[in-house]
């Protein structure tokens, strides 16, 4: 009887996942079609998967005759950097407003949330005027600067959040088995929170690979220029590179994609507090 | 304690270093001169090709090309300008030199090219603005003509009426399935522009010569009512085309006539179409041609250009500007060039497309560089969709149209002084930062007195809140001074502060609260879906079936895949006729198709349906991490207690997943709240009419884009406060700030 319950469940379980990544999926099969078809058409009348006379070309002009690596390799620099600049402040940042209490906490949880709140396209013209000044155009710095400040505030209240999830007792053990505030964050809190880790690792890396509107104003070197640049420059006003948009566009989301796999592990591991709460 | 913080430091000299190594990257730029461009590839090639020779003969020089979309090179290049910086030569259509001009941030060029010089230009190719001359000219054209597929409309029309009579032969339906399969006529007839011809082959036009909008006329109505017979009574066109839509259907030879503009033929050889140029029809009413509106391209020169430099870069515009480079290009990309010592060539005068090109710019009208056409497209294209979608009749249309042109006009024109407030405010902002650090002083006591024992959570919390409000700080105080101002179109550089006016115009647009409701709607349906989808998803995922680990991956594409394209694939799916959604409602669910683009409500929900698919997979991922904080021994405890499952989700799973869930809905609230980008490429900015804008998009085309910065600051802080009120409220209520333990 329960054996045929959990059966239904399962059966069902995969019936909504399946509906699920179908739908996930077709939109994004679209862009492949679009990358495969011959002559740069965004769309078709045909709802064919696989159009006629199907090409892998655009693949091979991306890789060959464009400084598609190039953007790559860019756009890796920074969105590491920005990755590990956001992991760093952030775990460090949300375990103060976790744990502790302090004048002034409440005014930075706030504060932090309302850099988020101001449009962003009217804080362009003065953050450029701002760059100038400090000399930062053009260069990898300023984006960095401007990539972690806007990854931050959701890290540090995910990160906050998560460690609020933690029992103190454990630290409280720790301290009585002599280790130190700090030595108790980082070698009994920092592992637990591994979730909450991946998480800001995943969001700091996709803020920087993906953002354009500041990149565009900042990086006006087409030697400097990130994947989302590198891509704009198969658009033109009603003559876009479709297939080779298309074509990037995919290409660009493999790494995101792998790098969620290779966090997955402790994203999911399920090990962490499970085993030592309770 | 002190030998932990010296670690801390070395972590932070390491980050400073890095830092350091990823700035290393400033260059020269003293004998480099930038071009913008928004040039299509192929002319980007002939340029590039140009360019290399260039820089053969003057070696030591070099030249960078970069091409920007022309809505974003317009505004992008006004920003680095106004900042002091940007390329040292801009080229673009002749539109963009209006508000250059009255910006005063680029050169006038009559002051440094000689009248000799200028002489051999075309005189449409020379802008002039105010008496100044501010931009040479290239290429003649952007001007739309009739294109025809040679095998299924072998003599092109002359008159309308020839084009309904091959329009009606033209379009067939060819399976006799009832629907149609090929069309007379396609274009992308829901953009102004590309209604001009009409307007002007029935002898109306869009601003008389003090640059007043005259769209309210009988001409306007006669060519609207045209249009919509096309469509309804003559039924040659599509019911529903976009420029995509228009492109593809003439590309795969399933349409016999197109109107397009110069940019575009060479596609359609490459596509395999035989085609051929023609000029669009004569009006048989009228006796007049219906005459495209002709935008010259070419380049300006930076006001931020140094005289030491100066040289060079007009070396350079003469170098591109030359006899021989322009007939190159002509020749090549099929464009018309500027310079008449190339007219008379005998390659020029062979070229069957050029030919005709040129006849249709010799019919044609220029295309107003005024800043004032700005409010005159953006006033024409809500009413005039509106005509199309049945909403309107074509007279309330003209009347709309007018109105709201003179409004813009008004708008983008407005100025106010007030000399008074300057002082006042200066006063006011002191006296708030007095009471507020009055307020706090107890604070700041305490501060100081705890500073030892609360030292190691400042050292944490200090690094994250520094590099915040290193980026913030200054722009946020900036839009707030902006806001107070009458920064605008004539006061770019000479703002000064006027009070709280802005303000008032903010509360008082009668537009603000349906597109304020709008926003809620938007907002909360978006967030709804993410969070109720993420989570079920991220519970059944974490039942650690086999093969999860495959659907886990493949959920979260939607948000790995880069949002552009996605977007406009989605675009693309709500088609009317082509779109998949629509197949999939009538083929498996025996529905009738949906309307998706034309009408505002299905636009607004094909906008929403779109942000939900691409913002489930976050919220997922989020809840998967949520959820292994939840010990497995409480799921224990509660089935020995024989609970259900909705006990254990209501009382176990929500409990223990909301405090790493509160932060993500909040600023998914808050994100969702100010995007932009979907609204702007599912809508096409706020199609159909102007009616799937949030606040956000609207702040961006009706006061942005028409240079109402002072206005448009006001505006977001408005948009800022709302947030920030939703927030504190929504942290209060979630107890989000306070600490667990």
């Amino acid at each position: 009887m329960k054996n045929k319950k959990l059966l239904i469940i399962n059966i069902f379980t995969y019936i909504f996942l399946i509906a699920f990544t179908i739908i996930a999926l077709y939109p994004i099969l679209n862009v492949f079609t679009i990358s495969i078809r011959p002559n740069d058409r965004l769309l078709s009348t045909s709802l064919a998967i696989i159009p006629e006379g199907a090409t892998f070309k655009q693949y091979i002009e991306l890789f060959t005759n464009r400084p598609f690596l190039l953007w790559v390799w860019n756009s890796t620099i920074v969105s590491g950097v920005v990755t590990i600049t956001g992991v760093a402040l952030a775990s460090t940042a949300g375990y103060a407003l976790s744990r502790f209490k302090f004048i002034g906490k409440q005014v930075s949880m706030v504060g932090i949330l309302t850099t988020q709140m101001f449009p962003a396209t009217m804080l362009l013209l003065p953050m450029y005027i701002m760059l100038i000044k400090l000399g930062l155009l053009n260069s990898y710095l300023g984006i960095i600067i401007v990539y972690s400040a806007t990854a931050l505030p959701f890290c540090v209240w995910q990160m906050k959040g998560y460690y609020d999830t933690i029992p103190f007792s454990l630290e409280e053990s720790a301290r009585i088995d002599g280790c130190n505030r700090l030595q108790a964050f980082y070698k009994i809190i920092f592992p637990l929170a591994a979730p909450a880790l991946v998480i800001t690792a995943l969001f700091s890396f996709m803020t920087a690979w993906s953002e354009y509107i500041v990149a565009a104003q900042i990086l006006q070197d087409t030697k400097l220029y990130t994947l989302p640049l590198g891509l704009k420059s198969f658009q033109s006003n009603l003559t876009t590179e479709w297939g080779l948009y298309a074509a990037a566009s995919l290409v660009v989301s493999i790494p995101v994609v792998a790098l969620f796999i290779i966090l997955s592990k402790w994203l999911v591991s399920g090990l962490t507090l499970g085993s030592v709460k309770g | 304690m002190q030998k932990h913080i010296s670690d801390h430091i070395k972590l932070l000299i390491t980050f400073s270093v890095l830092f350091f190594f990823a700035g290393c990257t400033q260059i020269n730029r003293e004998n480099e001169i930038v071009i913008w461009h928004n040039m299509r590839p192929e002319e980007k090639t002939v340029l590039q090709r140009q360019l290399d020779e260039f820089m053969q003969q003057n070696p030591g020089i070099n030249v960078i090309e970069l091409y920007k979309e022309t809505e974003e090179m317009r505004s992008g290049y006004i920003i680095a300008a106004v900042g002091g910086q940007g390329p040292d030569l801009i080229y673009g259509p002749s539109d963009q030199v209006g508000p250059f001009a009255e910006m005063e941030i680029i050169k006038p060029l009559d002051e440094i090219f000689s009248s000799d010089y200028i002489y051999n230009f075309n005189e449409n190719a020379l802008i002039y603005s105010d008496g100044k001359l501010w931009q040479l000219a290239d290429k003649l054209g952007n001007h739309l003509t009739l294109v025809y597929n040679k095998a299924l409309v072998p003599v092109p029309p002359k008159t309308d009426k020839e084009l309904i009579e091959i329009g009606k032969r033209t379009t067939l339906d060819l399976n006799n399935n009832g629907r149609i399969d090929q069309y007379g006529l396609v274009w992308n007839y829901t953009e102004p522009y590309f209604f001009i011809p009409f307007l002007t082959g029935f002898g109306g036009w869009v601003l008389d010569s003090l640059n007043n909008p005259t769209l309210n006329t009988p001409e306007m109505i006669k060519a609207l009512k045209f249009i919509q017979d096309l469509r309804d009574k003559h039924k040659i066109i599509p019911s529903e085309a976009d420029y995509d839509i228009a492109d593809i259907l003439f590309k795969e030879g399933k349409s016999g006539m197109m109107i397009n503009g110069d940019w575009s033929w060479s596609s359609y050889g490459n596509a395999g179409i035989d085609y051929g140029i023609s000029m669009l029809p004569l009006m048989t009413e009228t006796g007049l041609y219906a005459r495209p509106m002709v935008a010259p391209k070419g380049y300006s020169i930076n006001v931020n250009v140094e005289d030491e430099k100066l040289p060079v870069v007009v070396e350079l515009m003469k170098f591109l500007l030359s006899p021989e480079k322009q007939l190159e290009t002509s020749l090549e990309v099929k464009t018309f060039p500027s310079r008449k010592e190339v007219y008379e060539n005998p390659k020029l005068l062979e070229d069957e497309i050029l030919i005709h090109s040129k006849k249709q710019i010799d019919e044609g009208i220029p295309l107003p560089i005024v800043t004032e056409m700005r409010a005159i497209w953006d006033a024409m294209r809500p009413s005039y969709q509106a005509v199309l979608g049945g909403a309107i009749t074509p007279e309330r249309a003209a009347r709309n149209m007018q109105r709201d042109a003179e409004l813009k006009i008004r708008e983008l024109r407005e100025t106010y002084e007030n000399p008074v407030m300057e002082v006042v405010i200066q006063t006011g902002m002191i006296l708030i930062v007095l009471l507020l650090l009055y307020i706090i002083r107890k604070s700041i006591v305490a501060f100081l007195k705890n500073l030892k024992r609360d030292a190691f959570a400042y050292y944490l919390v200090l690094p994250a809140m520094l590099i915040m409000l290193a980026v913030i700080f200054y722009p946020f105080v900036y839009n707030l001074i902006i806001s107070l101002s009458n920064m605008s179109l004539a006061h770019i550089h000479d703002w000064s502060i006027v009070g709280f006016i802005q303000y008032v115009k903010v509360f008082t647009e009668p537009q603000f609260y349906e597109v304020f409701l709008k926003t809620i709607i938007w907002t909360l349906t978006n967030i709804t879906f993410h969070v109720v989808l993420g989570v079920a998803l991220a519970l059944l995922l974490n039942r650690k079936l086999p093969g999860t680990t495959l659907f886990r991956t493949l959920l979260i594409l939607p948000w790995a895949v880069p949002q552009y394209i996605v977007a406009l694939t989605w675009r693309g799916m709500f088609n009317y006729e082509y779109g998949s959604i629509n197949l999939i409602l009538v083929k498996y669910l025996s529905l009738s198709p949906v309307e998706w683009l034309k009408s505002p409500v299905e636009a607004f929900a094909a906008v929403i349906i779109t942000n939900i698919w691409l913002g489930f997979p976050f919220m997922m991922i989020i809840a998967l991490g949520a959820l292994q904080s939840i010990p497995q021994e409480l799921y224990e405890a509660a089935d020995i207690d024989g609970a259900k499952w909705y006990h254990k989700l209501k009382n176990i799973t929500i409990p223990l997943i909301k405090p790493v869930m509160i932060p993500a809905i909040t600023l998914g609230i808050v994100w969702t709240f100010n995007n932009l980008n979907v609204i702007w490429l599912v809508s096409n900015a706020g199609e159909p009419s102007d009616k799937t804008h949030i606040l956000v998009s609207y702040v961006y085309k009706a006061a942005f884009n028409l240079y109402r910065y002072g206005y448009a600051a006001a505006f977001s802080f408005v948009i800022f406060l709302i947030l920030l009120a939703f927030g504190l409220l929504f942290l209060r209520k979630t107890k989000a700030t306070e600490s667990v333990y």
